[in-house]
């Protein structure tokens, strides 16, 4: 494992709003095949971090590459084809479409197919739009979203909406999903099947996965190695066991004694 | 009572409706259709009263081909007109995007004022006529709406229509899940100003004359009083919308002046009542006629 070639190298990444320093210079690679994580305090950068790697805020410097080679001009739409899809802390279906919908809109590329075909509902946009709509049961099926297909999203209960958000992004076929603390606003009971959920999908969709996560225990359960931030910089990277050893964590987490 | 000049009317409000909702389907409030309708209808009266090659008779008639012609170069006309104007206008979202859209209906406008082969005030008239009453006009605008109708019901079940619902509800997410929002907005725009340029070119010859106040600001606020009573999440909203207001003044004029207080009251009150619009995606579904995607066992 640890001989896998970078996937994700996030390099010397800086991201300035003004006179507040969000990111410093942060840099870690993500192995194919991983489960990274990311924690930290309120505050210390994470989702920031989220926001540059998928293009949504330009960096203010730094360098992200994928498989190597650097995408930090890309926009979002390129870099989600490229292979990385994300979902968002505080929840962002498109509300006024169903269940379906909201991942047949993701399918849109899986397969291809003309604007003429379609126009013309002809076979191969009939065939194409089979083939989306096999893959968008099948993604529901996975997510045991089957029985609201047919619910706007706007109304469906929390923890359905946090499955559905990953279930669009992974309706993009990504190598690389960024998970923006999936366990918010779980109970515990959905917590557990959260983390199970996790590994499913890492295995069935040969996923690399980086996540952040307010819960700790979740997360050093489920990750193969973790970097903790602070006021935007890398204060530890390790096994969650080295992590867990770390003065510094210990420090930021429960508070300096000076 | 209903005569056919005012059909014809309607349809064409229709039409100008359906331009209006394009873009606002994928969440984009362009006010600009006056001025691809002012465009189409330049250039169709233009063509057809200085152009001896499409056969515009001494009597003022006017082959059918040449305005099939005209209606398809005034949609191409106003179609690369969006594209060009799109990538500029387009960066700007909601109020800002529809303020530099009036500006672009402003622009025109004053342009056709004032170029000097557009009549001036006054504008182009004797454009010729190539059916012999307005009933004539019935057949070529209610094929074009069906043509829009087909469209904007094709594009519901086509990855630019979904594209377009999606970022109408949240752009960020969109771009997230790799649509290329900027191309999809832009598409939206160039099939909104088609449509009223090919509006604008039937227009200008069951108007017989063309000048510059057919594309005034005044236009964009009637058009999207269309869409806001009629309804903008589905494309029948509009058509209804622009059908029943275009029709309401002259179904009143019985009435005298009381109809103008009439009028305004269903303006006032249309959207209050019915804050979605008159027409639904649930009213729709109730009435068993829009259909969700197949569910596959």
């Amino acid at each position: 494992m640890s001989n896998a070639p970078a996937l994700l190298e996030v390099c010397e990444l800086s991201c300035r709003f003004g006179g507040l320093v969000a990111l410093d210079r942060l840099s870690f690679a993500v192995r194919a095949g991983e489960i990274f994580g990311v924690i930290g305090p309120n505050g210390a950068g994470k989702t920031t971090l989220f926001n540059l790697i998928s293009g949504v805020t330009p960096a203010s410097g730094g360098t992200v590459r994928w498989r190597g080679e650097p995408i930090a001009t890309l926009p979002p739409h390129q870099r989600n084809r490229l292979g990385i899809a994300r979902t968002f802390q505080n929840l962002r279906l498109f509300d006024g479409l169903s269940v379906l919908e909201n991942l047949l809109v993701a399918l849109q590329r899986q397969p291809r197919s003309s604007t003429r075909a379609g126009l013309l509902h002809g076979p191969s946009h009939q065939r194409a739009e089979r083939q989306r709509l096999e893959r968008a049961w099948q993604l529901l099926e996975e997510l045991g979203l089957r029985q609201l297909a047919e619910r706007q999203a706007g109304t469906l209960a929390y923890g359905d909406r946090r499955r559905l958000e990953i279930a669009r992004a992974l309706a993009t076929r990504p190598a690389m999903l960024l998970l923006d603390e999936p366990a918010a606003g779980l109970n515990p009971v959905e917590k557990e099947g959260l983390a199970e959920l996790i590994g499913e999908l890492r295995a069935r969709h040969q996923l690399t996965l980086l996540v952040i996560e307010h819960h700790v225990p979740l997360l050093m359960r489920l990750c193969d190695r973790m970097a903790v931030l602070d006021f935007g910089v890398r204060i530890a990277l390790g096994t969650p066991e080295q992590v867990r050893r770390d003065p510094k964590v210990i420090e930021a987490y429960l508070g300096g004694a000076s | 009572m209903m005569d056919n000049g005012l059909l014809v009317q309607m349809l064409l409000s229709a039409l100008l409706g359906l331009s209006v909702y394009l873009p606002l389907a994928a969440g984009q409030l362009s006010l600009a259709t006056p001025a691809f309708y002012a465009v189409g209808g330049t250039l169709a009266a233009l063509l057809s009263t200085r152009w001896p090659l499409l056969g515009a008779g001494a009597d003022g008639s006017f082959p059918l081909v040449s305005l099939l012609l005209e209606l398809l170069l005034g949609g191409v006309l106003a179609g690369v007109l969006a594209l060009l104007v799109g990538r500029l206008v387009l960066r700007l979202q909601g109020i800002y995007l529809a303020i530099s859209t009036i500006a672009l209906v402003e622009i025109v406008r004053v342009a056709i004022l004032n170029l000097p082969f557009t009549g001036g005030a006054v504008g182009i008239f004797a454009i010729p006529q190539p059916f012999a009453s307005a009933a004539g006009y019935l057949l070529p605008a209610l094929a074009l709406l069906a043509l829009a109708g087909w469209l904007c019901h094709r594009l519901e079940s086509m990855p630019l229509g979904r594209a377009m619902a999606a970022i109408r509800d949240d752009e960020l997410a969109a771009r997230c899940i790799g649509i290329d929002t900027t191309a999809t907005k832009l598409s939206a725009l160039v099939l909104s100003a088609a449509l009223a340029g090919s509006t604008g070119a039937l227009a200008a010859h069951f108007l017989n004359t063309w000048n510059a106040r057919q594309g005034s600001f005044e236009v964009s606020v009637t058009t999207l009083a269309f869409v806001i009573l009629g309804g903008s999440r589905t494309w029948l909203g509009p058509v209804v919308g622009g059908l029943l207001l275009t029709a309401l003044p002259e179904l009143l004029r019985p009435l005298g002046d009381v109809r103008l207080v009439l009028f305004g009251l269903v303006i006032l009150l249309g959207p209050v009542l019915f804050p979605q619009g008159l027409i639904t995606p649930a009213l729709l579904e109730r009435l068993g006629g829009r259909r969700r995607p197949r569910v596959e066992p």
